[in-house]
Formats: structure tokens, C-alpha cells, sequence
């Protein structure tokens, strides 16, 4: 399968401080490629880089024929962003808010339109979603806020510990709209905590600390090689 | 275009808050309330004003004085009282503000030229500026008496000769000169004419810098907050676009909410100078010195202050990106408070050619200062201070913009930080 996203070399400084020593990876067509590793490994710095929102210090990073540095419009066209930490305007209501931001990636009312239905089916927050953003509890902000990332289907879904703070029945469902996602042709670059979830979601796998990509693969081609019943052992031993 | 338009309505209605057209309806209405309480009581004080008398004397003479000082537009109030005590006990117990006692003998001795003292009582009923105006009544009593009394006496002696051309011998003619342009009045009538007209500038100025400023702080610190900047930045919109965007629309909802406090100032303005409008001489006097604003001149003061908001705007974009939240943003709008205050005051209180040098330069190089200035640049004719002033505040404003917008293009949007008390800038 053709690569949607080629990294290669990726460096970032803050400072003095190198938070990503040169991390190598490609992500497939309709592939869910997970960083995992434990916090300050650089795992949300190399989304953020990704996503346009981080210069790289050093090294390329590829969507499709569009490079990072010297077209990242081209590069927010084709992606979506989902950090750990988001929230949406308060005092939009949800429709509003999915209206809001459906029109940066519409170019007429029909496709505005498209995109609105696709993100309602994937929130599944009902008559809740013209109430305003203020008063979703944090599960129903998650939902809104994934449903805002898949609607236009991107070609690379970049989602930041995207269970972050839901309990496990809206985990379960936001996992499965994801698995869906990937199964339509869209690519997803996820990181988590979460070794369980990313065993589930997981197509491929890199396992990532202090800036550096320790080892990658399938799950299960990880777990045969380090002869481990899960990824937590997976990575205890990689650590080792 | 449509994506910009997008951003821009959604920056605008995330501005106009409920919170904020309640506060500017309630602020236009406190100010028109106030304002109209204020008129009634000037006009109170400007109108026909009531004295109380007690006159021991009722001589033809203190009969005389009486009647010259209903003449100088005085409501005279005879108190019937037994003694002295009693007509003061009276008033105070009336509405009357002033007392006035004739002695006995008044008239024998004003006849024999010899002064004679009167007794005057000024009632302080209040504290309030109005309030205290009443009791100034007394010396233009005083005043009115004199003059009253001394032309008399000056008719008595020479009768052949007007009181006036004695009291006053020496006439003069004022001339105000501006540039090449001349004109007959009197210079503080004039100043004090082009400084009502003009008063409302650098008031509304003030006002609209510190708005907009806070609004586009607050709108990039809620971003923040709300965790919202991210997701934003990563959209297909250019960076400048966003900028310009949240720039804007402080912008508009700033002159917006500057609009209405001015038509509350207004009112509560007209409060106190209902009375006092200048007199169409006056005006015409302005005309002839060029000190009346024509279409040219407003167009240009306008762009300049056009200019100078855009200024604020830009160097508040950068301040909201130091802002970690809601809070630190409040704060962080202290350093556009001072710049727009120092230009303030300092034109407010003094001449800039008058200033030393290190405050002269201190002054120019705060582009609001040349905002300010404009008005009396351009009243004096001084044109080419305002077009250098307004060529200043393009190239700050260029300069700003291109620092925001680098800003916003690069990791700092999201990493810079400013920490009181702590490490100053993280970068």
C-alpha cells in the first residue's frame, strides 16, 4: 500500500532540550499507526509536528508529494488534528461549532451539508447537539470533538490520545468510529497511553521513548519477538 | 475569502457577549440618567438665582441697591424677622443658599462716602460641585453692589463723565495670529472654544485603543484557555488570515462599544455645558483662523486614527499570544494602558515644544502620540508633522504585523509564555 505520510529524521529542539532525536516512520492508506511510550517519550511533539503546529529542527516529513516545511497549507488541507488537551467554544452550540468548522474544508453548501451529517452520525449526541458546547459533559465534548476531525474525511487523521478522559463505554465507541474511519481508506496516527486500546486499534506500532523509535511492527509480530503476552511487556523488554 | 469571512463572524460573535451589550446599554443609560440630572441642576445654578435680605436699614439708598441688583438677574427674598438671629434662623431653615444683612446706617453712610460693611451668610447645603457653586452667589452679590454702587457715586461727583470710561480707561483690541492667518478676538475664548470642539478626540481614542486592545488580548488568552488554539491552527487558514481575523473584529465591536460610551459621554456631558455654548462670534472667529475642522481635515484625522488603532490591535495580538489564560491576559494589557496614557496626559497637560529632549523623543516614539497630536497639528496647520506622524504609525503597524504574523506562523504561538515573578519569556 501506497504511504499517505513518510517521516524521516525528524528532529525538534526547544531550546537546548531535543525532544525527538531523529524518528523514522511511514504511515499506509486506510493504516492506524500508533505511537506508544511512556510521558516525555515525544509522542505529542512528533503529532504536533505533524500537524503542522511544531517547526522540525531537522528532517522530512511528508504528506502524499507535499512537504512539511515549504507547504504546510497544502499539508492542514489534507489532515485533522485531534490533541489530547482540546476543547471547543463554549458558547457555540454544537451544530454551530461542526458548521464552523466544516466551512474551512467545504467548498459549497451541498458538501457543508455532507460533512454535517457525517459528523452527527459520528457524535451520536442527538437533540444535545444544539444545546451549546458549555454545558457537554467532557465525553460529549470528545465525541463532538472527534466527530469535527473525521467528518471531512481527511487523508490523515491525527488523534492524540483520543480516549483521553472518557469512561470505558464512550472509549469503546469512540475505538470503534475510528476502526471505521481507517476501514473507509483514511489514515489515522494515533498516541496513547493506553497499551490495551492501542493493541485493539492498531495496525502497526511504534514504540517510542526519549525521542527516540525503539522498535515497530504489527502487534502481533512485536509480541512474537519479544515473546510477550501484551504491548506492555513489549515495551518493558524494547526498553531493556 | 469565504474561509476568512467565516473566522471573522465567528470572532465577532464570540465578542458580543450578552454580558457586553448589557453593559453597554446600562452604561449609555447611567450615562443619560446622570447627564440629565446634572443639566437640571446647572441650569439651577445659571438661571435666575434667589438671595435672601434682611434689611435693617430701609433707606431709599439700600431700596436702590435692591433694586439694581434684581436688575443684575437676582431674586430678591425680603426676610421678615425680629433680629439678625432670627432672619439667619429663617433662612437656614428655607431653600435660600444666601443671606444678605443691611445695616442700619447703610444708606446715611454710603451718602457721606464712607464704606460701610454689610454682613453676607453663604447656607453650605451640600458638598457637590453644583452645591458649592450656589455659595459663590455671594461675590457676585458683592460684585453687583459694588458696581452698582460705584457708578452711582462716580455720576454723583462727575456727572458729565460715564462711570464706565472711568473704571475702565485703557480699551483693547485682541488679535489672534495663527501661521499667516489673522483674526480679532480673544485667545482663551478661542482655546477654550477649539478645546470644546476637539475634547471628545482623545477621549474617544483612549477609549477604543483600550477596548480593542482587550478584546483581541482576551480573544487569543480564551483560545488558550478553552483549548481551542490548536485545532484552530491547524485548519486550512493561513495564519495571517487568523490574525487579521481576531484583529478585526476587535476592531469593529471596539468602535462599536466606543461609539456608544462616547453618545452616553455626551450626555452626561451636556450635563454641564447645556449653558455654556460658544457664541456664534466666537465661532466665526474660529472660521477665519482655519481652527474649523473641513472634509479634508476629518478625513485625515480619521486615518489617523485609523492608524493608531491598528497599531494597538497589532502590538495587542502579541501581548494576547504571552497570555496563558483569561487571567494573565487581564494584565497583560497594562503595557497598551501606559503607552496610550502617557501620550494622554502629556498632550493634555502640556506643549510638546516645551518638553525636554529625552521626553520630546519619548513621546514621537509612541505612535499613539501622533494621534493625539493630529488635532492641534492639524488646527495649526502643521501638516506635515501629521502626514510624518501617520507614516510613523504605518511603518510601527507594518513592523507589528509582520512580528505577529511570524509569530503565529511559528512555534511561539503555542510556547510563548510570560511569567510574572518568574523565568520572563519561555520560549
Amino acid at each position: 500500500m501506497s504511504a499517505v505520510l513518510k517521516v524521516e529524521g525528524l528532529k525538534k529542539l526547544y531550546g537546548q532540550l531535543e525532544a525527538i532525536k531523529g524518528v523514522s516512520f511511514e504511515v499506509a492508506q486506510g493504516e492506524i499507526f500508533a505511537l506508544i511510550g511512556p510521558n516525555g517519550a515525544g509522542k505529542t511533539t512528533t503529532l504536533r509536528v505533524v500537524a503542522t503546529l511544531l517547526t522540525p529542527s531537522a528532517g522530512k516529513v511528508r504528506l502524499f508529494e507535499h512537504d512539511l516545511k515549504s507547504n504546510p497549507e497544502k499539508f492542514r488541507e489534507n489532515i485533522s488534528y485531534l490533541p489530547e488537551e482540546a476543547g471547543a467554544y463554549r458558547n457555540m452550540k454544537g451544530t454551530d461549532y461542526l458548521k464552523f468548522m466544516a466551512h474551512f474544508y467545504a467548498d459549497n453548501p451541498q458538501k457543508t451539508e455532507e460533512f454535517l451529517k457525517k459528523a452527527e452520525g459520528i457524535a451520536d449526541l442527538g437533540g444535545r447537539l444544539k444545546d451549546k458546547v458549555g454545558t457537554y459533559s467532557k465525553g460529549m465534548v470528545r465525541k463532538l470533538l472527534l466527530a469535527r476531525s473525521l467528518m471531512t474525511r481527511p487523508a490523515l487523521a491525527i488523534l492524540d490520545e483520543p480516549t483521553s478522559g472518557l469512561d470505558v463505554i464512550n472509549s469503546l465507541e469512540v475505538r470503534e468510529i475510528i476502526r471505521r474511519f481507517a476501514r473507509e481508506g483514511s489514515s489515522v496516527l494515533l498516541s496513547s497511553h493506553n497499551m490495551l486500546e492501542i493493541e485493539f486499534l492498531s495496525d502497526r506500532v511504534a514504540l517510542i521513548d526519549k525521542g527516540l523509535i525503539l522498535d515497530a511492527g504489527t502487534p502481533k509480530a512485536l509480541k512474537e519477538k519479544y515473546q510477550a503476552d501484551n504491548l506492555e511487556t513489549v515495551f518493558r523488554s524494547a526498553l531493556r | 475569502m469565504k474561509k476568512f469571512m467565516n473566522l471573522l463572524v465567528k470572532e465577532i460573535r464570540e465578542l458580543v457577549t450578552k454580558q457586553l451589550v448589557f453593559s453597554l446599554v446600562f452604561t449609555m443609560a447611567l450615562f443619560y440618567f446622570i447627564g440629565n440630572i446634572t443639566k437640571e441642576e446647572v441650569k439651577k445654578v445659571t438661571g435666575k438665582q434667589k438671595i435672601s435680605v434682611f434689611d435693617l436699614d430701609k433707606s431709599a439708598m439700600s431700596q436702590a441697591l435692591l433694586g439694581g441688583l434684581q436688575m443684575a438677574n437676582f431674586e430678591i427674598d425680603n426676610v421678615a424677622a425680629g433680629s439678625k438671629e432670627a432672619a439667619v434662623e429663617a433662612v437656614r431653615r428655607g431653600t435660600s443658599s444666601v443671606l444678605v444683612v443691611i445695616p442700619p446706617g447703610f444708606g446715611d453712610s454710603l451718602s457721606k462716602f464712607e464704606p460701610k460693611e454689610i454682613e453676607t451668610y453663604a447656607f453650605l447645603r451640600t458638598l457637590s460641585l453644583i452645591g458649592i457653586r450656589k455659595s459663590e452667589i455671594l461675590r457676585g452679590v458683592i460684585s453687583a453692589m459694588n458696581g452698582y454702587l460705584s457708578d452711582n457715586f462716580l455720576k454723583a461727583k462727575i456727572p458729565d463723565i460715564d462711570p464706565k470710561a472711568l473704571k475702565t480707561p485703557i480699551k483693547s483690541r485682541d488679535f489672534i495670529i495663527i501661521k499667516n492667518r489673522q483674526a480679532e478676538g480673544s485667545a482663551a475664548a478661542i482655546a477654550g472654544f477649539v478645546s470644546s470642539q476637539s475634547v471628545f478626540i482623545p477621549v474617544i481614542l483612549m477609549m477604543i485603543i483600550i477596548y480593542s486592545s482587550q478584546m483581541v488580548i482576551s480573544a487569543i488568552a480564551m483560545e488558550k484557555q478553552n483549548k481551542t488554539l490548536e485545532t484552530l491552527l491547524t485548519v486550512p487558514i493561513s495564519r495571517t488570515s487568523i490574525v487579521t481575523a481576531k484583529m478585526l473584529s476587535s476592531g469593529i465591536v471596539g468602535l462599536i462599544s466606543a461609539f456608544f460610551y462616547m453618545v452616553g459621554y455626551r450626555y452626561f456631558f451636556a450635563g454641564f455645558t447645556s449653558d455654556l455654548g460658544s457664541s456664534p462670534a466666537i465661532k466665526g472667529v474660529a472660521d477665519k483662523l482655519g481652527l474649523s475642522m473641513n472634509g479634508n481635515g476629518l478625513l485625515v484625522l480619521g486615518a489617523s486614527l485609523f492608524l493608531a488603532i491598528l497599531c494597538a490591535l497589532a502590538l495587542a495580538t502579541i501581548l494576547g499570544v504571552l497570555a496563558e489564560d483569561f487571567r494573565s491576559a487581564q494584565s497583560l494589557i497594562m503595557p497598551v494602558i501606559l503607552l496610550v496614557m502617557i501620550p494622554y496626559f502629556l498632550t493634555l497637560f502640556s506643549d510638546i515644544q516645551s518638553l525636554g529632549l529625552p521626553a520630546k523623543i519619548l513621546l514621537l516614539a509612541i505612535p499613539f502620540s501622533h494621534s493625539f497630536l493630529a488635532v492641534q497639528n492639524m488646527f495649526l496647520g502643521n501638516t506635515k508633522a501629521v502626514l510624518f506622524g501617520m507614516l510613523y504609525m504605518l511603518v510601527f503597524f507594518g513592523v507589528l504585523v509582520v512580528l505577529a504574523g511570524k509569530i503565529f506562523s511559528s512555534d511561539k504561538v503555542l510556547t510563548m509564555k510570560l511569567r510574572w515573578g518568574k523565568k520572563k519569556v519561555v520560549l
